[in-house]
Formats: C-alpha cells, sequence, structure tokens
C-alpha cells in the first residue's frame, strides 16, 4: 500500500465513482461532476486523479465493449473497492465528527 | 458519419502517450470532442489539441526504451571505457601506432580544415556582397574566347545612369605603387585610384572621415592605419595633412581606413579618387579602350540573368554597332576569388580546384589512419575472444558489444584530437609560411562544432568495421578457443591494406611528377634571359621623356651594369593588348589582340631576345615607324618572308624590320600568343637592367647610390625579373610542397599500419617459427617467409596506384600549354621506394622474430 491519503479532488473523483457504480468512466465522471459542482474541470486532471486513485487501490478498472462513438475505442470502467469504500467511509466520519464539535452558535 | 479529431494531434497523442493509457484517453477525448462539435466544429478542434497537449506530461509519456531498457547504462559506460583502458595499457604497440597514426591524420585534416575554411571565408566579409558583382567581358579572337576583367572608363557612370536596377557602380584603377612624401620623409606604398562610393560598396571600415565624400573631388586621399603609422609616425590628427605623391602631386588626407583584412582579396594602403587621373585621358573617356576595372552593386531582387541579357550588347550600341566581339556580363565579386577561370566563356574553376583538392587529400589521409586501427583490431580480435566470449554467453547482445567498440574507437580518436591539436598548434607557423596565410587556432563554437564533427567520423569510421566483426562471434566457437579467420576476413584486411598503399603510391607519384613540372617550368628557356635583370619604376626626373635617353646612358656606364632599357612590358603575363594591327588578307571582323610590347632603343638586348629574321631597333635609323612581330605573330597573320613589309598599326603604316624568335610572356599554362615590339621611347614606365653575374649586389649599391643623388626624394625600389617570374607560379609550388609532406604522412601512417600489422603476424607465428628453427630453417629463410605475404600485397597495391597515377598526373599536365612528359621512371621509381619501405617495415619485425631462441618460444606449454 502506498499512500493512503486521499486529497480533496481525488476525494471528488473517488465519490463520483462510487455514486456512478460500474457506469463511472473519464467522460462520464466529468460531466457529472462539472453539472454537481457547476465548475468546469479538464479531462486530462480527472485521468491523471483516476490513475493515482488506481496506483492506491481505491479503484478498480476493466474495459467494457467497442462501440463506434469513441473512434472505435473501448471504454474504461472504474469501480470502487473495498478499501476505496472503507476510505470514503473513514474521510465521512472524521468529517462528520468534528461537525459534530461545532458549538451550537446561531451563524445569523 | 461521425466527425474525425484533428489527425496530427491524434498521431502526436498516439506517439507519446503510453501504450496502457492511449485507449481510455484517446476514446474520452474524441466523446469530448464529438459533442462539443455539433455546437462548435472550431471551437472543438482546438479544444481537442489542447486537451492533447495537457497529457504531455510526465505520467502520460512512455518511458524511454520501455521494454529493452538496460537500467545500468552508466554503469556499462563506466565498465567499458574502463575495459578500454586497461586494453590500452595492456597493448601499448597498438595503443601507440593507433594513436600516432590518427592524431597525425587528424592533424593534417585539421591543418587542411583551417586553410580551406579559409579560402571560403575570402572576401565574404562584404555586408552588401550578394549585390556585388563584378563586370567581366567576354571578348572574341580568332583562336578563342578570352575573358577579360577591365572596361571601358566611362562604364561605371553610364550603368548607373541607364540601368534602374543598378544602385551605385564604381571604377578601379590597378593597383599600383608610389612614393609618397611629407617634408623629409619619403616611403614608398601600394594603393589605387577608386571611384567616391567605394566605401557605399566595400566593406572596409573608414575610421575617420565620411565614406560618402571621402574620395569625392580630385584631391583626397584615403589612408589606412598602418600607413599613417609608416609616414606620420602616428595615426592621430592626420586628417588634413597633406600629402606629395611623386613630389608632384599633393592630395589632403580626407578618410583613415583600418588596414584592409587579409580575408580580403583587395588589398591598399591608401584610395585616391579615380576621377583625379580621368581627366585628359583620351583612352579612359571612349568605349574602344578598356584599362580599369567596374564593380556594380544592384539593387535588392534584381534579376541577374535579366541584367546580363541587358548588358550583352552594351558595348554594341555605345559604339554604335562597331563593336561587336566584346561581351559584357556581371560575375558575383565574392566568387571571383575561388572561381575566376573562364575558358571560352566558361566558368571552368579557379581556386577552388586547389580547395577541393587539398579536402580530398585530407579525407584520404584519415582513411589511410582509419584502416590502421580496423586492421589491428581485427587482426588482434583473437586476444579479446574470451572477454567477447564470455560477455555474449553472459547475455550481451550484438548491439551492446558493438556499442561497446565502436566507444572504444571513439575515445581513442577524442585522444588522437588531443594530440593532433597540439601538434596542429606546434606547426601551425610553418603551415602559414608555406601557405602565405595567418591561420591561426580559435576556439569558437564554429571550430569546435567542426572538429568534434570530424574526430566522431574519424571514430565511427575507424570503429564501424571492427565492431562489426568483433561482434559477430560465435560465443560457443569462440570460447571453446576455436577461431580462426575466414578467407574472406582476412581478404577484408588486405583489401585495406592494398588501399592504403596505392593511395600512399598515388601521392609519390604526384610529388614526383608536381616536383619536375616545377622544375621544368623555372628552368625553361623562356626566349629570353631573365636572370640578372632587375627592373623599376620611371619616377620624378626619369619620367621625364627629355632626361630618359641621359639617365640610361648613365646607368649603362655603372660597372657591372652590361646594359639598359626601358620598356612599357614587364614580361611577366599579359600587359598590354590591342587589336589594331591590320595586315593584307586579314578579315575585317577578326578582333584577335596582339600583345603590345612597347620598348626603347637596346630592350631586346636587354632581355636576350633572339631574332629569327631580320634586325632588332637601331638609333642609327628612325625605327619609330618600324615594327618586329613574333614569330607565333608572323604565324597567325599567315605572312611569307614578312620583313620588308608593311603592315597597319592603329591606321599607321609599319614596316616589319624583324622577327622575334616565340618567347613566353605570359605564363606557361598559355601557348605563345602574338605579339609586336615598337619603339616609343615616351610610353615606356620600367627601366630595365642587365647586370653582370657575379657581382650584383655590389653593382645594385652602385646604381642606388647613383639613382638617389639623380632623383633626391625617391627611393630606388627594384624588383628582379626572375623573381616576379617564379610568383606566377606560387600556387603549383605550394601544392609540390604541400604534397611532399602529404605523401610522407600517408607513407608513414601506412607503414605504422604495416608494423603493426607484421609485429602481430611474428608474434602469432612464434610457434611455428620456433619449429622451423629447431628442424633446421636459416634466419634468412624465416624473414623471407614472413615478408612474402606483405611484399606481395603491396605489389598490388603498385599495380593498381599505377595506372590511376599515370591519369591523374596527365589530367594535371594537361593544364600547362608547355610541360613534361612522363616518364616511366617516375612511376616505377614510386613503386620501388613504396615497395623497400614496406618491405624494410616488415623485415625488421620479421628479424626479431627469427632472432628469437626457438627453445623459448617452444618451452610453454
Amino acid at each position: 500500500m502506498k499512500d493512503q491519503s486521499l486529497g480533496e479532488f481525488e476525494e471528488l473523483v473517488l465519490l463520483m465513482v462510487a455514486a456512478l457504480h460500474d457506469e463511472a468512466y473519464g467522460v462520464a465522471i466529468l460531466e457529472n461532476l462539472e453539472e454537481k459542482l457547476e465548475k468546469k474541470y479538464n479531462i486530462s486532471a480527472i485521468h491523471v486523479a483516476l490513475k493515482r486513485l488506481e496506483d492506491k487501490s481505491f479503484v478498480q478498472s476493466r474495459f467494457g465493449g467497442i462501440t463506434q462513438d469513441r473512434g472505435g475505442r473501448r471504454k474504461k470502467f472504474y469501480v470502487i473497492t473495498a478499501l476505496g469504500k472503507r476510505m470514503l467511509d473513514q474521510q465521512y466520519e472524521i468529517r462528520t465528527s468534528i461537525y459534530n464539535q461545532i458549538p451550537k452558535i446561531s451563524f445569523s | 458519419m461521425k466527425p474525425y479529431p484533428p489527425k496530427r494531434a491524434l498521431s502526436f497523442l498516439r506517439w507519446f502517450c503510453r501504450e496502457d493509457y492511449v485507449e481510455e484517453i484517446e476514446g474520452d477525448l474524441t466523446e469530448l470532442f464529438q459533442k462539443q462539435y455539433d455546437e462548435a466544429p472550431k471551437k472543438a478542434r482546438r479544444k481537442f489539441f489542447w486537451n492533447v497537449i495537457r497529457y504531455f506530461r510526465p505520467g502520460f509519456i512512455k518511458t524511454l526504451k520501455t521494454s529493452s531498457a538496460t537500467p545500468n547504462t552508466a554503469a556499462m559506460f563506466r565498465h567499458n571505457i574502463l575495459i578500454s583502458y586497461r586494453n590500452f595499457l595492456r597493448y601499448k604497440s597498438s595503443f601507440f601506432i593507433n594513436l600516432i597514426g590518427l592524431s597525425s591524420g587528424l592533424a593534417c585534416t585539421l591543418l587542411i580544415y583551417l586553410w580551406v575554411n579559409d579560402e571560403l571565408q575570402m572576401d565574404q566579409f562584404h555586408e552588401k556582397s550578394d549585390r556585388l558583382y563584378q563586370v567581366l567581358e567576354h571578348r572574341r579572337q580568332a583562336d578563342r574566347i578570352w575573358t577579360a576583367e577591365s572596361s571601358p572608363g566611362p562604364l561605371a557612370a553610364a550603368l548607373v545612369a541607364e540601368m534602374p536596377t543598378v544602385e551605385t557602380a564604381i571604377t578601379m584603377g590597378w593597383e599600383f605603387s608610389a612614393t609618397l612624401s611629407i617634408p623629409d620623409h619619403n616611403i614608398r606604398a601600394t594603393g589605387k585610384y577608386v571611384d567616391k562610393d567605394f566605401f557605399n560598396m566595400f566593406s572596409f571600415d573608414l575610421l575617420q572621415g565620411n565614406k560618402n565624400t571621402a574620395l569625392e573631388g580630385k584631391t583626397g586621399v584615403v589612408i589606412t592605419e598602418a600607413l599613417a603609422q609608416r609616414l606620420f609616425g602616428t595615426t592621430e590628427n592626420v586628417m588634413g595633412k597633406m600629402v606629395d605623391f611623386y613630389h608632384e602631386k599633393q592630395y589632403m588626407v580626407t578618410g583613415l581606413a583600418k588596414n584592409t583584412p587579409s580575408s580580403s582579396s583587395q588589398q591598399f594602403e591608401f584610395l585616391l579618387p579615380f576621377e583625379s587621373i580621368r581627366e585628359g585621358r583620351q583612352w579612359l573617356q571612349n568605349w574602344e579602350n578598356t584599362g580599369p576595372t567596374t564593380y556594380i552593386l544592384l539593387k535588392p531582387g534584381t534579376d541577374v540573368q535579366a541584367f546580363n541579357d541587358q548588358i550583352a550588347d552594351y558595348i554594341k550600341r555605345k559604339t554604335e554597332g562597331e563593336v561587336t566581339y566584346r561581351t559584357q556580363f556581371i560575375a558575383p565579386y565574392t566568387s571571383r576569388y575561388l572561381y575566376g577561370k573562364y575558358e571560352n566563356a566558361v566558368l571552368v574553376g579557379g581556386r577552388i580546384t586547389y580547395v577541393k583538392l587539398f579536402s580530398i587529400i585530407a579525407v584520404f589521409i584519415l582513411i589511410i589512419a582509419c584502416i590502421n586501427f580496423m586492421n589491428l583490431s581485427t587482426a588482434r580480435a583473437s586476444r579479446r575472444l574470451k572477454e567477447i566470449g564470455i560477455k555474449k554467453a553472459v547475455g550481451a547482445g550484438r548491439r551492446t558489444l558493438m556499442y561497446q567498440h565502436l566507444g572504444e574507437a571513439l575515445l581513442l580518436s577524442f585522444l588522437s584530437l588531443v594530440v593532433a591539436v597540439g601538434l596542429v598548434a606546434l606547426l601551425l607557423p610553418q603551415f602559414n609560411i608555406i601557405t602565405n596565410k595567418q591561420l591561426a587556432l580559435r576556439f569558437d563554437g564554429q571550430f569546435i562544432l567542426a572538429i568534434a564533427a570530424i574526430t566522431a567520423a574519424t571514430g565511427l569510421l575507424a570503429g564501424s568495421y571492427p565492431a562489426l566483426y568483433l561482434s559477430g562471434f560465435n560465443p560457443s566457437a569462440v570460447l571453446k578457443g576455436k577461431f580462426s579467420n575466414s578467407l574472406g576476413e582476412l581478404w577484408a584486411r588486405k583489401g585495406l591494406v592494398i588501399f592504403q598503399f596505392a593511395l600512399s603510391v598515388i601521392f609519390i607519384v604526384s610529388v614526383v611528377v608536381v616536383y619536375k613540372q616545377i622544375e621544368y617550368i623555372q628552368s625553361k628557356s623562356l626566349g629570353y634571359d631573365r636572370e640578372n635583370v632587375i627592373y623599376f619604376d620611371r619616377e620624378g626626373r626619369t619620367e621625364n621623356n627629355d632626361n630618359l635617353e641621359s639617365f640610361l646612358a648613365e646607368i649603362r656606364s655603372i660597372p657591372g651594369v652590361i646594359t639598359a632599357s626601358s620598356t612599357q612590358h614587364d614580361m611577366t603575363g599579359h600587359n598590354s593588348g590591342t587589336s589594331g594591327v591590320e595586315w593584307p588578307g586579314k578579315d575585317p571582323n577578326d578582333k584577335t589582340e596582339f600583345e603590345n610590347v612597347t620598348v626603347n632603343y637596346e630592350m631586346m638586348e636587354t632581355l636576350g631576345i633572339t631574332m629569327a629574321q631580320g634586325r632588332t631597333f637601331s638609333r642609327n635609323f628612325t625605327d619609330t615607324a618600324r615594327i618586329i612581330f613574333n614569330e607565333a605573330a608572323v604565324a597567325f597573320m599567315g605572312l611569307e618572308d614578312p620583313v620588308g613589309k608593311t603592315v597597319k598599326l592603329w591606321g599607321h603604316n609599319m614596316e616589319i624590320i624583324g622577327v622575334a624568335k616565340n618567347f613566353n610572356f605570359e605564363s606557361l599554362r598559355e601557348n605563345v600568343r602574338p605579339a609586336f615590339f615598337r619603339v616609343d621611347p615616351a610610353s615606356t614606365y620600367l627601366v630595365m637592367v642587365k647586370l653582370a653575374p657575379g657581382e650584383q649586389g655590389e653593382t645594385i649599391k652602385k646604381i642606388n647610390s647613383f639613382y638617389e643623388k639623380y632623383n633626391p626624394g625617391f627611393t630606388f625600389d627594384y624588383k628582379f625579373l626572375d623573381a616576379e617570374y617564379q610568383d606566377q607560379y606560387v600556387a603549383e609550388q605550394r601544392v609540390a610542397t604541400l604534397s611532399r609532406y602529404f605523401a610522407g604522412l600517408a607513407i608513414l601512417i601506412s607503414c605504422l599500419g604495416l608494423f603493426g600489422l607484421a609485429a602481430f603476424t611474428a608474434e602469432r607465428r612464434q610457434k611455428e617459427i620456433g619449429i622451423r628453427k629447431a628442424l633446421g630453417a636459416g634466419e634468412l629463410g624465416i624473414v623471407f617467409l614472413l615478408s612474402q605475404d606483405f611484399t606481395r600485397i603491396v605489389l598490388m597495391a603498385i599495380v593498381i596506384a599505377l595506372p590511376t597515377s599515370y591519369i591523374l598526373s596527365t589530367y594535371w599536365l594537361s593544364n600547362f600549354a608547355f610541360h613534361i612528359t612522363l616518364q616511366w621512371w617516375y612511376f616505377i621509381s614510386a613503386g620501388l621506394i613504396a615497395l623497400s619501405i614496406a618491405f624494410l617495415t616488415v623485415a625488421t619485425q620479421a628479424m626479431k622474430a627469427a632472432g628469437l631462441n626457438p627453445t623459448q618460444s617452444l618451452r610453454m606449454d
């Protein structure tokens, strides 16, 4: 196991992979992220993040079938691994617990 | 049909991207592209490009040589160098043979490179060089077309006025030397007359003065720094000072120029305005006479071919159809130095011939040195069999081994380079004397690049065959010790030695032929006697025609002087020609020029020109309307019994009083051309004095002291006629000297190689020799046994070289109208020299081997 940390953008991509479940590939991830966050991303950033996640074994990949749309190139689908899921859970827990420590003061 | 993404971006992506990623990335990019394409096709294409470029970063680029990469390249490199170093140490003799051979070959190549580079740089420094042209003329003669540099006096001004494509043009006079003086100080300097735009055309630096106006008017002079130093003793405040020329004409310094660089073909110490001599000289103002040279600066973008078409019949138009035999054309000024020779209106070369010749020699000498390396490394392959076998057995690929041996050759050649640069630094002063150049080792970018390239090429050439050969062994056979030279390899090696020696023999023959031809030129009877003749300009009082006779009489009365006279023609090279000779039966269109030799009385005696018929000029007759032709002229005109007949010269009747035997007034490259003598003391510019042999030095001193009294303020500046004659063959003499050195070097290197091979053979056949000796063979027999092979190889080289060298020398000699006939012994002696040197080299090795005690060589194993 290499570095077990998770960057902010990596976390977003990992979440999206988990959310799209079995339908997650480069363009789909990009478009969903852009839609959710209302922000423009470059496809290469997504790819870099995916490669890193794969290196850290948070995701697994497989090739799909050949389609006409992509100039004959296959899609590469990503699914989240158990380790990835645990990592996400951990992140979520840490954040929630810190969030819960916020004193109940009015933020008006 | 789906839109297809930009091809170039796609292939770039495929080229750099990792194979395992490319599928996904390309697919995603294509999909994105197709989605965007529907909205905005152009933007989509731009975006695609940009996206591809975004992937061009470490994480996605292929690693170099992913599959067969050797992670220990550096270690292998170190290992190879170490092995090479150990080999050098172990086999010192072959190392030194290779080092000496390669370094002397490289040194010779470097010297030639410096020389060639200098020749190519000649005149290239002019900023407007691409637009600078010289006007030349083809002149149709009865037997040839002669290309002349001189043009009519009014040409430059007319071209500027009438040709819209000519930016500026200048007239330039020939170089002359003159006495310059300021009060109490006289010196001689050389310079020329030029038109005012000189500095606007040529990029000579003018330090002080205005380059537009310095030569305007008739009274200014531009001098160089060196001349200012000589004349005034300083270069400061010289502007505006007055300088006397010939104690006659005053010029004011209006410009101070930098000394002319050695990379300029024109050299001068002073420049005078051409305007100051134009006036009152009829022949500078018409189109029929020619004399000065003309240079033009074309406007940018001018079509030279079209311009040539325009001026082809310029002379004809200017003379209203009178002169039809002269065709003008322009040639780039910067190429004139290397490409200056025309034959029948076709450019046939010039100095470029020697540039090419020496470049070829350099390449050949380098090849000879490379062959040594190839032969020694392949012959000694057996010494490295185990190394190669083991390396292969452990898994070294052929390529690795090739790199190793190429690397070794490169290492050696760069070591040689270091030695070679040292040698060049040592030899350069001597080389500069031979070539009359100021070459220097300057380590600028271009030079370093050039020598690195030459050395690398040498290393690769030298290493190529050994690398291929050594890396091709079969490891199992090699390790078992079953190694035998196949017939093919043996022949390759022999072939290389044959090639080496053939080149050496060709070099030797060329040395002999060039030497003999030069000797022939220098000793050939020219039809006149140039020994012990000195000549000098008529200046000051002697320039006055009334004084000439009495001056000559005084000179003649000096003891040690045989005779003295004056002439217009210095008897070396073409001087002054005219087509104004008319004889009965002449074709009116014939514009062949006769050489015009205007002389004073007693000139023909001074030069010892012998008469075939008739008499020479004599004061006893008024001979000004008489003429003497040479035999070539009589033959050309087809006159029979010429003496007593009358011809016309420039419209005047001239009676032929004699026929002079042919004499060579031009270089021996040319045949003797028609010439005539006429008497006109007023038109003679040179005084020639024939001295008695044996005491020339004394006599010259006497003439000098007389001259200084007679002609105060002028220095007695004389030249020897034979020295001047030699100057015509400077190029040949240089070739002669250099080819001697090169031939010596070629033989030396070849013999080094042979020496190495012989030593090696003797070593390998030690046991055989031991057994032979034990069985009673004599030493002499063994020497012959060992030298046999090599002698045969060298003989074969000679057989190949002799016909080749015969062809080459015949070709070179055909440049001369007068040349030696090739003798069989030139070739035989060259062959014998090569053979005996080779034999001696091998025999010394063989003797050493034969002298060994057989018990020693047989005792081992």
